[in-house]
């Protein structure tokens, strides 16, 4: 016969079962409400990004329909709905977690309750000789501790053997950019380094004729049409062209004029941007490309941009947009270390539409826009070595401004210009030279900041302004060549006019410093070669036959110039 | 059975409830709110000072009244109800920060940086537990670290850890201590506070790595009591230590003891030792001869590791941001990697010569070679000890809490006979 339970017994068991149960409900519970947790975090994780993601391609799609008032609704509604759901799942995130400690505590009571209501009393066994039990527990201490050195020994030896970095032996190149011998070695931007048009090598010829190819080491037709100048990397000449249907990058071999490669830069405009009609007196590749001696950069009138290593590989392309240009976009790039810069100016300045923008080389990464107040340009940005430091100087009605390359904050500012100006500014002689086309020619001391109209114009001239070609300057001297043919020179200190010469040609290309001669090809291929002093004297003209409108590019003995057709490379052959 | 079904009716209802609400709140969003007003930004408030000074004094009271409660009144109940407390205060209150455990490295860079500069509320966070526990054994453990609170709250089934086992595992403390050290003084990481387990669950937010570890530890805690404390606690090694020293310590009976092995398995951290007895001869003679290589041992491993940690420093140093990011644009212009991240585009933006960044990486990686030098000999150091350790026979003849392990929890109190007659006296005296 069984005992009859007390009434102590029984408000035990009922209190013990009541406890289970309590810590069954509670576990249950948590268990439902971590479920819930984790599936709320997918949503925010997983989901909703893709759902951002079809926001942002319907956001895209407004640059094609502006105008489509069902497709800004769909827009604002979509990005309303995602904001209010990452509200609500963060609001249940914060009450599913309180919701989940409260069903823990509960869990955690009932059950050390229960467990305490059924605490087992102590009943030790009876004692014996525990000698051998302490001899055995010490000899596996010892094997345990070994165990664990061993243990440890082996993750040392995984983590010791993985490779180390040895800076000071560095295969590769220690800088992530050229350095200035190797940008003046070669020819990597537009006119060169620093933009200045300045050769960095005397033994350039004099003589050559594109009729007899006398002094022409190689010619070589550049499959479409472009008016950018050519840029050398080493053995390697590079210039670009473009159609309505294509834009494309050319790779010549600099000894035998070979063409290496060609590169498509692909479509990136914004999708239902129609084809982009060429302006007859820019083209669709007049921007001349840049390099960092590792890949080449291009831009075009249509706003692609492309990246391609020496061997012809596309490396990223993007598109800023297609740009707002009146006679199409013409800015060559310029580059700082790993930047490329784009002086991406377009539409009226109170569009509010130009930038400066800063691409990191190896991704086309945007690294810094800065807002610009002008209409369209079609300067070329150039980056001075000031003695403040590097400057991106940049000219567009009605402002020289001048920038920061590391972060494109703006340094200084001069209003000087008006109308559309074309010819790019240089850095001579501690002074920087901004061109208002026909009108004048601006010195402006590189050392202020903020608007320095009223104190850092060191002179101003007003004869023989271009409005096309950019300066040349040796520091002392500058010249300018105007459309018509006209060459004036001053001098850098004071502005005094020291000379003006009519050479009676109609020009485009800018002219460049050889040492103490002067540069200049005239649209009909004829290259003036004069003396770069106080007075005029031509010393030699070397026709090539073909219309121009490209600078020239210059290196160790060579001049390379695109002509309307074809690629010339004049010198001594190898 | 009706009680039974009454449970289950009640559990029915509560899962209808919730689940319709949490659907609910899924399928039917809030109606939209076209004329949404954008809140200001706002700043937060400044930390208040005030707050170091009461978590000191909170401290403080703490420890005065876990000793009390502990070596006085000698009361689980009492301990445990102030171990709620702080893990409430200290834990979900103040969010786990700062904590004498990650104190640790602040004052360990403080000792080896000139320029960094020590809140005195970190150093008192400190310095206070090692205090207390010179004079009164572990009572930071006992119930004032949160940490240790949590676990101890999630201990509901014990399971004894074998005390070889245990020695073994207590090791990779030293190993975390000695990897928090070296991170904290050549100014990389603080990887207690990155790391800590238990910091998401009093903050209630985190990312899910660090929710899922302190879960699993938690899971893990249900059975083997307190396994971060015993087997993890960098700050529980030096306080270990100095409890050998301390001047009092939490005793089993109030009396002495009269070896009536009930309180043989009350502890579940294994922090009873129990009599010893004199090993076989043959054993022993053997255990001498181990102790002679063993002591020869210590100096050849103290070189090895020395050497390991020197040649670890490599790998180690990549935790530093610097060694990282010049590793990284080594790798970019190397061609061994295609992409760039974050970190290399920010650094070449800056325009800063990458010579001058390999050289600052190559300062630091020297600090970790001789800094991961000292500290692999330490671990060797510590490894040698315990080998001595085990060949060498302790003499005990009563059941004791063992100095450095026993974390003054008061669990094992109820177990002693001794005890009941103490409070059996004091409740007549009182009356």
């Amino acid at each position: 016969m069984k005992d009859q339970p007390t009434p102590k017994t029984v408000t035990a068991n009922a209190s013990y079962q009541t406890a289970v149960n309590s810590a069954i409900v509670a576990a249950v519970f948590a268990l439902l409400v971590s479920g819930l947790l984790v599936r709320n975090y997918l949503q925010i994780t997983v989901f909703d990004p893709v759902r951002a993601e079809k926001l942002e391609i319907l956001k895209l799609k407004v640059a094609d329909e502006p105008k489509n008032e069902e497709l800004l609704a769909n827009i604002r509604e979509t990005d309303l709905q995602i904001r209010q759901d990452r509200l609500r799942r963060l609001d249940f995130s914060r009450k599913g977690t309180w919701l989940l400690l409260g069903c823990v505590v509960v869990f955690l009571i009932s059950a050390k309750y229960a467990a305490n209501c059924r605490k087992k009393l102590p009943s030790p066994l009876p004692a014996g000789d525990s000698s051998k039990k302490q001899v055995h527990e010490a000899k596996l201490t010892r094997w345990s501790v070994t165990a664990s050195l061993v243990l440890l020994g082996c993750v040392a030896l995984f983590l010791a053997v993985r490779s180390r970095v040895d800076f000071s032996s560095t295969g590769p190149m220690v800088d992530s950019y050229p350095s200035k011998e190797d940008i003046h070695k070669n020819w990597p931007y537009f006119r060169g380094a620093g933009g200045l048009g300045i050769s960095a090598f005397t033994n350039i010829s004099s003589s050559w004729n594109g009729k007899t190819l006398e002094g022409i080491v190689w010619k070589t037709p550049v499959p479409l049409e472009g008016k950018n100048s050519p840029i050398v990397w080493g053995n390697r000449v590079f210039v670009s062209g473009a159609d309505e249907k294509k834009r494309q990058v050319y790779c010549f071999d600099a000894s035998s004029g070979e063409l290496l490669w060609s590169g498509d830069v692909p479509n990136r405009a914004p999708p239902g941007t129609g084809p982009l009609e060429s302006e007859d007196d820019t083209g669709l590749a007049a921007p001349t490309m840049v390099t960092d001696g590792e890949r080449i950069y291009a831009i075009f009138a249509t706003g692609d941009i492309g990246c391609f290593d020496f061997e012809g590989k596309q490396i990223w392309a993007k598109n800023p947009g297609v740009p707002d240009s009146t006679y199409g976009y013409a800015s060559s790039l310029a580059m700082y270390r790993n930047l490329v810069i784009i002086q991406y100016d377009q539409g009226a300045a109170e569009d509010n539409k130009s930038r400066l923008i800063a691409l990191d080389g190896f991704t086309g990464r945007s690294m810094w826009e800065t807002k610009r107040p002008v209409p369209n340009s079609w300067t070329s940005p150039i980056v001075a070595e000031t003695e403040k430091g590097y400057q991106i100087i940049t000219c567009a009605d009605p402002w020289v401004i001048a920038y920061d390359p590391n972060n494109g904050a703006e340094l200084w500012r001069v209003d000087c210009l008006g109308t559309d100006v074309a010819p790019s500014p240089i850095y001579a002689g501690g002074l920087v030279f901004a061109i208002e086309p026909y009108t004048e020619l601006i010195a402006i001391r590189p050392d202020g900041t903020g608007d320095v109209t009223k104190s850092h114009i060191a002179w101003v001239a007003e004869d023989g302004i271009p409005d096309i070609c950019s300066p040349v300057s040796n520091g002392k001297l500058i010249w300018l060549l105007t459309t018509d043919g006209t060459l004036t020179c001053y001098a850098t200190e004071d502005g005094k006019k020291l000379y003006e010469q009519d050479l009676e040609q109609s020009f485009q290309a800018s002219p460049s410093l050889v040492g103490d001669r002067l540069y200049m090809l005239s649209e009909k291929g004829v290259m003036f070669i004069a003396q770069a002093g106080t007075e005029y004297k031509e010393l030699a003209r070397c026709e090539l036959g073909e219309i121009c409108y490209a600078s020239s590019a210059f290196t160790d003995g060579r001049i390379y110039i695109r002509g309307d057709k074809n690629l010339y490379c004049i010198g001594k052959s190898n | 059975m009706m009680n039974r079904l009454s449970y289950i009716l009640i559990l029915g209802i509560c899962l209808l409830i919730t689940c319709s609400q949490l659907q609910a709140a899924e399928r039917f969003p809030p109606p939209e709110f076209e004329n949404h007003v954008l809140p200001e930004t706002t700043v937060p408030a400044p930390h208040q000072d005030i707050y170091e000074y009461i978590d000191v004094a909170v401290l403080f009271a703490a420890l005065c009244l876990a000793s009390y409660l502990v070596l006085k009144k000698r009361n689980r109940r009492y301990i445990f109800a102030l171990m709620i407390f702080s893990l409430i205060y200290f834990g979900f209150w103040r969010k786990g920060c700062v904590c004498s455990i990650g104190a640790l490295q602040n004052v360990a860079l403080s000792l080896f940086d000139s320029n960094y500069a020590i809140p005195i509320g970190v150093l008192l966070f400190f310095l206070l537990p090692l205090i207390f526990t010179l004079f009164f054994g572990r009572m930071f453990c006992a119930a004032v670290c949160p940490l240790g609170a949590i676990q101890d709250v999630f201990l509901l089934k014990p399971i004894p850890v074998p005390r070889w086992l245990e020695n073994a595992l207590r090791l990779f403390a030293y190993v975390y201590l000695a990897v928090a050290i070296l991170f904290a003084i050549t100014g990389s990481a603080f990887i207690i506070c990155r790391y800590d387990p238990f910091i998401s669950l009093f903050r209630l937010s985190g990312s899910l790595n660090m929710l899922v570890l302190g879960g699993c530890v938690l899971l893990i805690g249900v059975f083997i009591g307190r396994p971060y404390c015993r087997f993890i606690c960098p700050y529980g090694v030096i306080l270990r230590q100095l409890s050998r020293v301390s001047r009092q310590q939490v005793t089993i009976t109030p009396d002495d003891c009269i070896k009536c092995r009930l309180c043989e398995d009350a502890c579940p951290f294994g922090a009873i030792t129990r009599p010893t007895h004199q090993w076989p001869q043959t054993d022993y003679s053997m255990n001498k001869k181990r102790l002679a290589f063993f002591i020869v041992l210590l100096p050849v491993l103290v070189l090895l590791c020395g050497w390991a940690g020197n040649a670890l420093s490599g790998s180690a140093s990549r935790v530093h941001v610097t060694v990282r990011l010049a590793e990284r644009i080594y790798a970019e212009d190397a061609g061994d990697v295609k992409d760039t991240t974050d970190a290399s585009l920010a650094f070449r933006a800056t325009g800063k010569p990458v010579k001058e960044l390999y050289s600052e990486a190559d300062v630091i990686r020297e600090k970790f070679a001789l800094d991961g030098c000292l500290l692999g000999a330490f671990l060797g150091l510590v490894i040698g000890i315990k080998l001595i350790g085990s060949t060498i026979q302790w003499h005990r003849e009563d059941y004791q809490a063992d100095r450095a392990g026993c974390v003054a929890c008061g669990r094992c109190f109820q177990y002693c006979p001794r005890e009941h007659d103490r409070l059996k006296k004091l409740n007549e005296h009182s009356k």
